[in-house]
């Protein structure tokens, strides 16, 4: 999760400018912010927005027109580190304290403080706000445990196939729509001295976990993954084994980063700056990525390249072709101690269920306000990326017919998470075979599951 | 009876005199005691507590007996993170350490420039570790560091070379790091001990036709000693609970070839939710760094100058 995190926070320090350069665009949906049924006093809450044009932006344009159209409710607003907010907010919760309205890195985070008793159910408000019919339903069910909502899903992620769209017209490349095109690809970038794919871990180790979720998705199939989360299949079986084995033959033959030892230390900015100066050709990232893109491509980096994305390819027959990854990468929850809970629950509808609202931020500040809405081509204002717009369109078609896949961050427990990420390295150092991975990470989930950590699995339309 | 009398009132006033001394005594330390209680003490038992549960570090906790020690002697990542630990704690007791001999020595011979260097040598250790770890991360790239700049100029050995990357390399070269910011610090510890050795000592050392190595193993060594075991002292017990620089740099990988215990332990504590195993991994840490202390006393004790 750190990984993803880091890579939002740089996206987001340098859209600042275009923080800023939007307030124009805020100061109209100050005008338009819908009054709600939310308490008096105070709302306090903590944000991971990082910069000062994100953090400007959401002062003007969020906190004060939700104040004024909230009469009697006062929003304290405290940025904290992303990297140390879970921490925090952890070791403030078990003291009976920490803020209103509480964020944590994903749904099987929350899953931990639901379980501890510390969030208040959501249900009542769910009816007020009309979330049911505002939110994607996955997304919110992703929130309820035992049929309680305490969780809205925040921050909607897909995994995409970035590529350097200059590199690839002076090479007279098209993106691959299949392995064999993948693997042809690849073979003639390193060829030619590129690296087929920019990738590191060096940053963030845990964003490793970034392609086990795209090898099982495109290569074992969501089918596949679907009822091996459901209980119905093991993780130990072949299909999942071989997708891991074909992902390290990757890394083993220098493709992702350059070479294995490359792939464990390249930082995101090396990963990114290689991508936009052209020595290396794709990019295996989530949607997130989108947002600092613009700092690697074109003049501002020293370069004229240019960039676009398209689904991942499959990489097994039978596999959907255009398939995305589902992804929540955070959730929002009312503290069970909130002195203001009808106040924290206005907040949370105001920043999560507007389409309007929302589409306004999401084109002002890129990927940080990404909420799970049902978007359609139109929704967006003329000021936002194209390419922004059709991965919000195509991945909210694609959710709607059933062609998705599951991230791990999102669908898989805490420890069977952490279990992907610290192990999947040994895997890439030989220290552990990709069979034993795949057993081991089968007894982790089994206990997960035991537990009842499993959040609910939506199925896939090809099931 | 008069010289009785006057013994007694004596006695009395003197009694009045030391409780009054234990009283002020201990209003000058109840302040201390009740920090202690609350910083120290507070936690410590709070911890004893947590390692015999099973706890994920929110809500209640479940008292499981000795289960998470009994886990512990079967973790094989523990195993090897301790290894790791014995390996950093071999490194640091030597290649500062000498480092700190070696460079106090040479700047004891030195009037002039000598606050220039103890200033230069300090500055890496006042320097947060954050700061310094990504001025080496930086220094240490394979593509945009030291490595490539030697190659433009014809020398290729380092090109290339992923430090950080390597299972082979990750920990020495964290080491490395930590070390930079760590021995200018020595430096100074061994700098203000030398500056207490007697000087008749060397001269009369040089009468008897001692050499500069001989000095050093005869005057020198002996006469900063206890500085020396402090410095070891230091040294184990920091070794044991290292954590900044190998979660800033690494995070334990790749692979866990860097992996020690204190980044285990909050690996445990706040990504795998579970905090009762690392309180007990921790008092595991703790049991270690005790057994050595009082290695260091029972040697003290048996009459070894150290």
């Amino acid at each position: 999760m750190g990984n993803r995190r880091i890579t939002r926070r740089q996206f987001i320090q340098r859209s600042g400018a275009a923080a800023l350069g939007a307030s124009f665009a805020g100061t109209l949906l100050a005008g338009c912010g819908g009054g709600s049924e939310g308490g008096s006093g105070q709302v306090a809450y903590w944000s991971n927005l990082e910069g000062s044009g994100p953090q400007d932006y959401f002062g003007k344009n969020i906190e004060t027109p939700f104040e004024k159209s909230n009469k009697g409710t006062q929003l304290k607003v405290t940025f904290q580190p992303p990297d140390e907010m879970d921490r925090l907010l952890r070791t403030a919760l078990q003291g009976g304290e920490g803020p209103d309205i509480v964020m944590t890195p994903g749904p099987a985070y929350a899953q931990e403080y639901i379980d501890a008793n510390l969030f208040a159910e959501l249900d009542d408000y769910a009816g007020q706000y009309g979330w049911d019919d505002k939110l994607l339903g996955w997304a919110l069910d992703l929130g309820r445990v035992g049929g309680s909502l305490s969780a809205i899903p925040y921050q909607l992620q897909t995994m995409l196939l970035y590529y350097n769209k200059s590199l690839f017209g002076e090479m007279g490349m098209k993106p691959p729509k299949n392995r064999d095109e993948l693997e042809a690809m690849a073979e003639e970038l390193s060829g030619q001295g590129i690296t087929p794919f920019a990738a590191g871990i060096g940053d963030d180790p845990a964003a490793v976990e970034w392609f086990p979720t795209v090898f099982w998705n495109h290569y074992s199939g969501p089918d596949a993954l679907y009822q091996a989360l459901t209980g119905e299949t093991k993780f130990a079986d072949p299909i999942f084994v071989e997708a891991i084995e074909l992902f390290k033959s990757y890394v083993d033959n220098g493709w992702f980063g350059g070479s294995q030892e490359r792939f464990f230390s390249n930082g995101f900015d090396t990963l990114h700056a290689d991508f936009g100066d052209g020595k290396a050709a794709m990019n295996v990232e989530g949607s997130w990525f989108m947002a600092s893109a613009v700092d690697f491509f074109g003049q501002a980096a020293g370069n004229e390249n240019d960039w676009d994305w398209t689904p991942l390819p499959p990489l097994r027959e039978g596999v959907p072709p255009e398939l995305y990854e589902l992804g929540i990468g955070s959730t929002l929850s009312v503290n069970q101690s909130a002195q203001n809970p009808e106040g924290a629950a206005a907040f949370v509808d105001y920043l999560v269920a507007d389409k309007a609202r929302v589409t306004e931020w999401m084109a002002a500040v890129p990927s940080a306000f990404n909420a799970p809405l049902p978007f359609q081509e139109g929704d967006f204002p003329s000021s936002m990326d194209p390419r922004v717009e059709r991965q919000l369109v195509s991945l909210s078609q694609a959710t709607s017919e059933g062609n998705f896949g599951y991230t791990n961050w999102s669908f898989f427990p805490a420890k069977s998470t952490v279990y992907i990420q610290e192990e999947m390295q040994k895997v890439l150092t030989s220290d552990i075979t990709a069979a034993e991975y795949c057993s081991g990470l089968d007894e982790v989930f089994k206990e997960d599951r035991k537990e009842g950590l499993v959040p609910k699995i939506i199925k896939p339309g090809s099931a | 009876m008069e010289a009785g009398h006057a013994a007694a009132t004596t006695k009395r006033a003197s009694g009045r005199q030391r409780r009054r001394r234990g009283l002020v005594a201990w209003v000058f330390m109840i302040p201390l005691v009740i920090v202690n209680v609350l910083v120290i003490l507070g936690p410590s038992v709070a911890t004893i507590y947590y390692s015999f549960t099973e706890w994920s570090g929110l809500g209640p906790a479940e008292f499981v007996g000795l289960e998470n020690y009994r886990e512990i002697l079967s973790d094989g990542d523990f195993y090897l993170a301790m290894w790791h630990n014995v390996l950093w704690t071999a490194i640091f007791l030597t290649v500062p350490i000498s480092m700190g001999l070696l460079g106090a020595f040479l700047l004891s011979q030195i009037t002039r420039f000598q606050l220039f260097f103890r200033i230069v040598y300090f500055i890496p250790y006042v320097v947060a570790s954050v700061v310094n770890a990504a001025l080496w991360q930086n220094i240490l790239d394979p593509d945009r560091g030291i490595g490539s700049a030697l190659a433009s100029v014809g020398i290729p050995f380092l090109d290339g070379v992923s430090f950080f990357g390597s299972e082979r390399l990750a920990l020495p070269s964290v080491a490395f790091v930590n070390n930079w910011a760590w021995w200018g610090f020595v430096v100074l510890l061994f700098l203000t001990a030398l500056q207490s050795v007697d000087t008749q000592l060397y001269d009369a050392a040089k009468v008897d036709g001692a050499g500069r190595w001989q000095q050093f193993v005869n005057v020198t060594i002996p006469g900063i000693r206890p500085t020396l075991v402090f410095v070891v002292l230091l040294t184990i017990i920091n070794s044991l609970l290292v954590f900044d620089y190998v979660y800033i740099i690494t995070r334990g990988g790749p692979a866990g070839a860097s992996e020690v215990v204190g980044t285990l332990m909050y690996k445990e504590a706040f990504e795998r939710f579970e905090a009762g195993y690392a309180a007990a991994m921790g008092l595991g840490l703790s049991f270690v760094s005790g057994l050595i202390v009082l290695g260091f006393i029972f040697l003290r004790r048996r009459g070894w100058e150290i």
